[in-house]
């Protein structure tokens, strides 16, 4: 008798497709189905010609592109060399998940599905293309989908004689075990951060801890918006980058978040223990130092501010002592509840923390082994560089905008990143961000003689501030920037930069402030207005054009 | 008339052969025209001419060969095979035809059973013998002018034939199951040349020179369309098992729920305003604000106060 054993790889931008995958994993465990999950990019390909059951979850990104954790095994399984037949034995089954506001919509999960269908493989199932655009997200695809997908699985490979499958209400094991260290024990030696320069370029396994050099507001102190330059120092990192180029910040939670996060389950911030794996060949999680501080763990790992998924509900309501708050927390884990879930939690943007300090009774009782399982971890933020390394060497600068909203609940939103970097002061003492670059989607001629054309309002502007300076270093003088706010004199940052640049003739710059008259003036009208010079420098001259904002 | 298998409309060839008086051959050719009606449905053709006349294929709904009285045609593959071809599918042959009834010395004249495999092996189905009967003293005599031939054991026989019922060159899918028998175990070996050719490309994954095929390439029409719009909404709350008004109601919901709280007397809303937003009705003042403790005082900022 065939193993009964079930490969569920993915590709995960944002951590949804992460998250169905792990979904599929536990589900596969309540079958009795020996089950790994991992990313794309993890796996080694080498061993798909043997593999007999796989469960593929991807997401498409971008512009119909793969995430970053599958790029390498979508460049490999496109090779015009693989042989034809070579993943005959394989049966497989490919769920998808986009957004249907976007054209190439699902396009990842649609391009997958044929390939492996003309590689030799045998679908189990029509390829599910999850929606974000759907009232219920793209789980109201995906339920009915893994449903027909458990039958087909089962039928192949039919449970053992006497077991059942375990019924959700049974409690299923912790990927990690945790055990407490003596409080007497030593230091832990491995500081994450590593200041002095690694071997590799910097990366998300590996990311450079940068000393913030200045952090400075741009907006006028009564403008709405708080809008900072920041500047980092990346001497001895081994990090290059071009214009158009993108930094990866790695954030953490404030404080106060972690000190009542560590009160609602009445844990120790201080104290420290190891992770072991329950099931032998598991990784430990990436970026925990061994042995770990529970504040650690909490400050830099796991992900409290995010808004929790429905498994966050499922797996909660199995700690529940209290019968009210597990029939809720049931209620939000079932299908005929996800309307309700999303009333309560995603429409509102309710953070982790937040949701548990509604549910005390059930939050007290988590075990502390279960946290990894419950809360994913912090995922990284992109910000477009705005400087250039030709301009300031050894330096990134970014244009960050602090994230701030109102939902209906009383306290406003507020971005993880934005609020954690604003809050720095460099000023006041060493501070320090980990972070790696990664390239970007723009990139700008290399002939020194066409000119560029930017339409960069509000933060939109800075790629095209690392442009302008790049080219200015290299005498480069065709740039137009067509540059939009709403006020002259509360938000029009680099003004000074750029009339600077305008003097010297490298940089021809127009402006649309929107709300500085009664009717509003937006780049686009600007654009209209200046059809002559735009056309002349399209036509005749071969302007690249650029979008961003 | 049923014997002739013709209803009224149809198109009808006989085939006859020189043998025959001409007085039968037209008796014959009036009665089915008598059947058929007016038009020009009938057609008359020698079976030495049958493929000369190059007649256009299906166009006949009956066709009788060697029922003129008299006939002594014999029926070659050949003319068989040109009968099938100019019959329609699904039409019908009737046919006459000398037999003997035992295979013999005479080549030419067939036994019945080798009539029947040979029409048979011209493209018709449900090849049925309908009778035997023995010749007429005339018959006989004919037989013996035009054959040369004088026997006690020949027989005349009728025979009917039918060409299926698809043109050539039709198709049709077959319904072929692709449900893999439980059990995964029929699964072929890997084959150690792809295997090897799969493992030299994976060991080179960071190869960026490879030559790659476009993706784009392997999207159909199906493929570019998007979801239906109507597809993308879940059912509305009042159709859910829970009903709860909106704040600014206009459909009539929160007048009715008011209507079902004042005659049954539901669990008052005020008994969950402290366990959070999971547990309070939409119409909680505390609505926003996380879960307290029973008895803590809340200040509720001016901003904060909802309408009830």
């Amino acid at each position: 008798m065939a193993a009964r054993r079930l490969l569920v790889l993915f590709g995960s931008q944002t951590g949804t497709a992460q998250d169905t995958a792990e979904r599929i994993g536990r589900e596969a465990k309540r079958r009795h189905l020996q089950c790994t999950v991992e990313a794309l990019d993890s796996y080694d390909v080498a061993n798909l010609i043997s593999e007999l059951l796989v469960v593929f979850v991807c997401a498409t990104t971008g512009q119909g592109d793969p995430p970053d954790n599958m790029k390498l095994f979508w460049r490999f399984l496109f090779r015009k060399n693989l042989p034809s037949g070579a993943l005959c034995r394989l049966d497989y089954a490919v769920l998808g998940l986009g957004d249907s506001s976007y054209p190439k919509f699902n396009f990842i999960a649609k391009k997958l599905h044929k390939r492996v269908l003309q590689l030799g493989g045998n679908p189990l199932l029509p390829v599910a293309l999850g929606d974000d655009q759907h009232d219920l997200g793209p789980d109201a695809v995906i339920d009915p989908w893994l449903v027909a997908l458990w039958d087909k699985i089962l039928m192949l490979y039919p449970l053992p004689p006497g077991l059942e499958v375990i019924s959700p209400d049974v409690r299923l094991p912790p990927k990690y075990t945790l055990h407490y260290v003596a409080e007497d024990s030593p230091q832990p030696n491995g500081i994450l951060l590593q200041p002095t320069a690694p071997r590799a370029a910097p990366s998300e396994l590996c990311p450079f801890a940068a000393l913030v050099v200045s952090n400075q507001r741009l907006t006028a102190q009564s403008h709405f918006q708080d809008v900072r330059l920041i500047e980092f120092d990346v001497t001895g990192s081994g990090i290059t980058y071009s214009a158009g180029d993108v930094v990866m910040v790695q954030p953490q939670n404030c404080p106060e978040d972690v000190q009542q996060f560590c009160q609602l389950l009445r844990l120790d911030p201080d104290r420290r223990f190891v992770l072991k794996p329950t099931e032998p060949g598991t990784a430990l999680p990436a970026l925990l130092p061994q042995p770990c501080s529970i504040r650690h763990l909490v400050t830099h790992y796991l992900d409290i501010s995010c808004v929790p998924r429905r498994s966050f509900f499922q797996l909660l309501s199995c700690f529940s002592t209290s019968e009210l708050e597990r029939e809720k927390l049931q209620e939000f884990s079932s299908a005929q509840g996800q309307e309700e879930l999303y009333s309560y939690c995603n429409r509102p943007r309710r953070s982790t923390l937040e949701v548990m300090w509604d549910f005390p009774h059930t939050t007290c009782a988590i075990p502390p082994e279960y946290l990894l399982d419950l809360i994913p971890r912090i995922r990284p933020r992109a910000f477009s560089i705005a400087s250039s390394m030709l301009a300031h060497p050894d330096r990134i600068q970014i244009l960050m905008a602090v994230v701030q909203y109102k939902t209906w609940l009383s306290k406003p939103r507020r971005g993880l990143c934005s609020t954690w970097l604003a809050s720095l002061h460099p000023e006041q003492g060493d501070v320090r961000v980990p972070l790696w670059v990664k390239k970007g989607g723009l990139k700008f001629p290399s002939d020194p003689d066409t000119p560029i054309i930017m339409i960069g309002p509000g933060t939109g502007v800075a790629p095209f501030r690392a442009a302008i300076q790049e080219r200015v270093a290299q005498g480069r003088r065709g740039n137009c920037l067509f540059f939009g706010c709403r006020q002259e004199s509360k938000d029009f940052y680099c003004q000074a930069e750029w009339e600077e640049l305008v003097a010297k003739g490298f940089l021809t710059l127009f402006t649309a402030f929107s709300r500085d008259q009664e009717e509003k003036v937006y780049v686009q009208h600007r654009i209209l207005e200046n059809r002559r010079l735009v056309w002349e420098l399209l036509s005749s001259r071969n302007a690249h054009v650029y979008l961003a904002g | 008339m049923g014997e002739y298998r013709v209803t009224p409309g149809q198109r009808v060839a006989i085939v006859w052969d020189s043998s025959s008086p001409i007085e039968a051959l037209k008796d014959l050719v009036d009665k089915i025209q008598a059947l058929v009606g007016a038009g020009n449905r009938v057609s008359v053709e020698n079976v030495n001419q049958l493929s000369q006349s190059a007649h256009k294929e299906s166009g006949f709904d009956v066709i009788l060969s060697g029922m003129v009285p008299g006939s002594t045609a014999q029926h070659s593959a050949e003319v068989l095979a040109e009968i099938a071809r100019i019959l329609k599918p699904g039409g019908c042959v009737l046919l006459k035809e000398l037999v003997v009834t035992e295979s013999g010395n005479n080549s030419r004249i067939k036994i019945a059973a080798k009539l029947l495999t040979t029409l048979t092996l011209s493209g018709l189905m449900e090849v049925k013998e309908l009778q035997k009967e023995a010749l007429t003293p005339e018959e006989a005599q004919s037989v013996q002018e035009h054959l040369g031939y004088q026997s006690n054991d020949l027989l005349i026989v009728q025979v009917e034939g039918k060409k299926p019922n698809f043109e050539v060159g039709s198709s049709s899918q077959l319904k072929l199951s692709f449900a893999k028998k439980p059990g995964a175990s029929e699964k072929p070996p890997v084959d150690p040349a792809t295997a090897k050719l799969w493992t030299l490309s994976a060991n080179d994954i960071n190869d960026e020179e490879m030559d790659l095929l476009d993706p784009d390439e392997l999207l159909d029409s199906e493929d570019l369309k998007k979801p239906d719009p109507s597809s993308l909404r879940a059912p509305s709350c009042k159709e859910m098992g829970k009903k709860k008004a909106c704040k600014n109601c206009t459909c009539g919901l929160a007048e009715e729920l008011e209507q079902e709280k004042k005659s049954t007397q539901p669990k008052s809303a005020c008994g969950n305003c402290y366990l959070g937003d999971a547990f309070r009705c939409a119409s909680c003042p505390y609505r926003g604000m996380p879960a307290f403790k029973p008895g803590e005082k809340i200040l509720l900022k001016e901003n904060q106060l909802h309408d009830a």
